[in-house]
């Protein structure tokens, strides 16, 4: 290297040199500078310094450094490229993080049966990039599509804006190649043949959150592009009415690709960041909302959801003119969490999911939160499906403050059980929602997910410490709930 | 004004270059230098990872200390003292393009490249270079790049190289064999060196009929010496166009090498000089988009410096590129032909670093008989980076094979607005056995305003 000395030799260990041997001197990161950006994933209120990054190859690499880190007795986690919002990708220390951003080929595309089989680093959004011209897409679409890979989708059964129409990654997926924790390769789902005998191998897998194997190849339905597609942009000034819409669009029995809400914290980040579309900064929240399909009869939707609107004292409502200002508009909301950025150092984001009838109310105990907490609340919503995003801002430098977001977005998933939803839609629990699992399982029903667990993966060693939680510490939390009187 | 000017030329003489100890400097965790990293600028980073696709070392590497998001937190983790500044964390610092690709693709506007350069420079105080990189660095950064005098006569000497046959012996009897292929390849495009511009031109190029506005050109170091035929026809379509050029004599290079390789008190001087040179001028035109990102770049090389500051900000609001000036002062469409088809590549510091993409495309499509083909990826780096091609001629040379693989095969003209990337995919098209033919965007226009002329005057 002509500038800049070549780092200075620190041995690696034994274990190291033997991954080594198996995928390749330059395919094992293990200095501590080379290691400190793994320490977290998209989450980064929980950090842990892994042994060592492995990059492997192809399926039989993965497999032998499975059988000796078995062998070696030493813990594992599959990682893509680290997007993920609840830190399922991050070690809680010592773990050998195996990359799989290096498996990124599509090894088959078949239009005709619509599908395509890619390896796990493959990019969301290049799967609709490389067949687009030919009329089809990939429809799991969550806002980090430009930089992950489907290979975390399925790990996390990852969901999108357009998922309320189409349904979540498991909807799209036809058949995987599995590493176990032993080491051994299975095939799932048969290049997608529907209906195979037996038990839904292929449902447990996804979304399990890297804890019962590695995925290394995965079948999945691609889409034939939508003849129509129309956008609408409603902005409201009250919270309640724009809820309201969102309830009559569906009970009017329209299905829209894609139904979003941001309040006005929220618009005040995206309009601050790198996508402004000029939204009013004195609207209570906007919604946008798309419809797809056959041509006929889109015309009728818009003029249906328009008149729902209107209805609803929207103060104005407009549909997209063309491509562009469509783009625009998907792109200012798709950067709605980066976009805290802007406006906040830090920012916690939550995944709770609730009937949407319950919106206006859950909304009002969310702004208790804030209020408690003493930290500003911004929500992005998937409101048609119930799928709520209340962004927790804060900043880390400021002692107690990382603590406080923690404990209001527990706060947030509580009140969300509590109305008969969710802790999760499709952020996955990872580290960061595990204790928050028994606001929804009982302790059985935690015990018979651990024991299916225990099928694939008996020592906890691939993925340990994630999903469920740890026993013992529920206790503390449910005190440490009712203390608070949430 | 006068007060302002008074001032300036103060500053201009305080010899602020010696850098302090440490321990009586400000310190931040472990950056212990002056001019540490900014840390509202990683404040606005929520490591959501929208950057990291876009980062070519990271399409290539895969290695997150490799991606913008990966840099950004080992830059924070020197400032939290968790880690030292040693050589490897120099190593993903330095392995940057510095690109911007991420700025563009970043949701909340971090200013990756700044606290890229900002962090070179705390390891090149930290970790002096020692051996020949160091020799390379101290000659060529500190003793060539900043006095136009060494650099013209070098350029003669690169003349006198291809014109009395000592290139055609060289390359005849084979001793360039015993260079590194990749200095071998960039010898074999070496563009027939002209005569600078500075000296041969006046002071002042007057317009062509009525003056419209009096703009200054940046001539440039490099620029003026390799690509004076650039220059020459930037020169002749503002004036064209109506325009008076000035070409202020003290000028220097802009700096940009400098402050991309961490010697950030070289490059304060020298933006200094520029500051003073164009002091008379409203307008700054240039036609290099590394060198012009660099200039507008100039305030955040004087953040600490609040006597500097405002005087950086009101120079680097003057400057502007070439084709985006042209093309809000709506141009005079040329109306002789020029058949061909091209291509447009996005330099990396005009797209990604100036928001520039639509200006030149528009330029070039509005001249008859221009057919314009898409790049796939087009404001993907072509590996040439300033001097990134010939520090890092493996990934360079990576990103080299993959922009050529993407010029579309039937076009006969790859455009651009960045000497860098232009003896870059010379070389690609070179080495590849492709035909294509790598200008400047200025250059078809000027083409075209001089085909018209002949045609008018025959």
């Amino acid at each position: 290297m002509l500038f800049g000395k070549d780092r200075k030799a620190t041995k690696p260990d034994a274990i190291i040199q033997q991954l080594m041997r198996i995928v390749g001197q330059k395919e094992v990161l293990y200095l501590q500078e080379d290691l400190i950006s793994y320490e977290c994933d998209g989450y980064t209120m929980s950090k842990g310094m892994p042994k060592a990054v492995v990059f492997v190859n192809n399926t039989k690499q993965v497999s032998d450094v499975v059988k000796y880190l078995n062998k070696q007795g030493i813990p594992y986690i599959a990682r893509g490229a680290g997007t993920g919002l609840s830190g399922g990708a991050t070690p809680l220390g010592g773990e050998v993080l195996i990359s799989l951003v290096r498996m990124k080929k599509m090894l088959h595309l078949d239009l005709e049966n619509r599908k395509a089989v890619v390896e796990p680093g493959y990019i969301n959004l290049k799967l609709t990039q490389s067949i687009s011209d030919k009329g089809y897409y990939y429809a799991p679409d969550p806002s980090s599509q430009y930089a992950c890979t489907i290979g975390g989708n399925v790990a996390e059964n990852s969901g999108g804006a357009h998922c309320l129409k189409y349904g979540v990654t498991t909807n799209h997926i036809l058949g995987l190649e599995v590493v176990l924790p032993t080491g051994e390769i299975i095939e799932l789902g048969e290049d997608g043949v529907p209906d195979r005998p037996g038990y839904d191998l292929l449902g447990l897998l996804t979304g399990s959150e890297g804890t019962l194997g590695i995925v290394t190849k995965i079948t999945v339905k691609v889409l034939k592009n939508p003849e129509a597609k129309k956008t609408v942009l409603a902005y409201f000034d009250d919270i309640a009415d724009a809820s309201q819409a969102v309830s009559e669009i569906i009970a009017a029995g329209i299905i829209p690709a894609a139904l979003e809400m941001m309040d006005q914290i929220a618009i005040e980040g995206v309009e601050s960041a790198a996508y402004p579309v000029g939204h009013p900064r004195d609207i209570a929240a906007f919604l946008l909302i798309e419809v797809d399909g056959v041509a006929a009869g889109i015309e009728d939707q818009i003029d249906e959801i328009l008149t729902v609107c209107k209805d609803n004292q929207v103060r104005e409502v407009k549909v997209a003119r063309d491509e562009a200002e469509r783009g625009l508009w998907w792109a200012n909301r798709k950067m709605g969490f980066g976009a805290m950025g802007a406006i906040s150092p830090d920012y916690l984001v939550q995944d709770g999911v609730i009937p949407r009838t319950r919106l206006p109310e859950v909304l009002t105990k969310i702004a208790e939160i804030s209020k408690k907490y003493d930290l500003r609340i911004a929500n992005i919503f998937h409101a048609g499906d119930g799928n709520l995003h209340p962004l927790i801002l804060f900043d880390a430098r400021i002692p107690g403050q990382s603590e406080r977001a923690s404990s209001a977005g527990s706060a947030c998933l509580k009140v969300c059980a509590d109305v008969g939803g969710s802790i999760t839609g499709e952020h996955g629990v990872g580290i960061e929602k595990s204790d928050e699992m028994r606001f929804i399982f009982h302790d059985d029903e935690i015990e018979a997910q651990t024991k299916i667990r225990a099928v694939f993966n008996p020592d906890d060693r691939l993925n340990p410490g994630k999903l469920f939680p740890q026993p013992g510490r529920c206790v503390e939390v449910k005190q440490e709930m009712s203390k608070e009187g949430l | 004004m006068a007060d302002n000017k008074g001032r300036l030329v103060d500053l201009l003489s305080k010899d602020n270059v010696e850098s302090g100890a440490p321990c009586e400097t400000k310190r931040l965790g472990n950056y212990l230098w002056d001019d540490p990293p900014d840390e509202n600028k990683w404040a606005d980073c929520v490591h959501c990872g929208m950057c990291l696709e876009a980062c070519p070392t990271y399409q290539e590497t895969g290695e997150e200390q490799q991606s913008p998001r990966g840099r950004v937190y080992l830059i924070k983790a020197v400032a939290e003292g968790k880690i030292d500044v040693n050589d490897a964390f120099a190593k993903p610092v330095f392995d940057c393009l510095d690109c911007r690709a991420c700025e563009t693709a970043c949701p909340a506007d971090v200013q990756v490249g700044g606290l890229i350069e900002e962090a070179r420079g705390q390891i090149r105080q930290a970790l002096p270079l020692t051996g020949f990189a160091g020799v390379f660095s101290r000659t060529v950064l500190r003793g060539i790049f900043p006095h136009q005098n060494r650099i013209n006569t070098l350029g003669g000497l690169m003349r006198f190289y291809q014109k009395s046959g000592m290139q055609q012996l060289a390359r005849k009897s084979g001793v360039l064999r015993i260079m590194p292929t990749h200095l071998k390849d960039m010898e074999a495009i070496l563009p027939e060196v002209g005569k600078p511009v500075q000296g041969r031109f006046p002071d002042v190029v007057p317009a062509e009929g009525i003056p419209k506005q009096r703009v200054a050109i940046l001539t440039g170091c490099i620029m003026d010496v390799m690509f004076s035929d650039v220059n020459e026809a930037t020169i002749r379509v503002l004036t064209h166009n109506g325009f008076e050029v000035g070409l202020p004599k003290r000028q220097g290079c802009c700096g940009a090498l400098h402050v991309h390789a961490g010697e950030r008190e070289t490059g304060k001087k020298l933006a200094k000089q520029n500051i003073e040179a164009f002091k008379e001028y409203d307008k700054v035109l240039v036609n290099a988009a590394g060198c012009g990102c660099a200039l507008q770049e100039y305030p955040e090389l004087f953040k600490d410096d609040p006597d500097m500051l405002p005087l950086a900000e009101a120079f680097s609001s003057k400057v502007e590129d070439v084709s985006k000036f042209l093309y809000d002062n709506d141009f005079k469409r040329p109306t002789a032909e020029l058949k061909t088809k091209i291509t447009y590549h996005d330099a990396c510091h005009l797209a990604h670093g100036q928001g520039v993409r639509f200006e030149p495309r528009h330029i070039l499509s509005e001249i008859p008989g221009v057919e314009m083909v898409d790049l796939p990826d087009a404001d993907r780096c072509c590996g040439s980076a300033g001097i990134y091609n010939l520090t890092h001629p493996e990934m360079a040379g990576k990103l080299l094979d993959r922009k050529i693989d993407d010029i579309p095969e039937q076009v006969e003209m790859v455009s651009m607005g960045n000497p860098g990337c232009m003896l870059q995919i010379a070389m690609g098209v070179t080495k590849y056995g492709r035909s294509e033919k790598v200008v400047h965007t200025v250059q078809l226009l000027d083409w075209a305003y001089e085909k018209e002329k002949s045609a008018t005057t025959s």
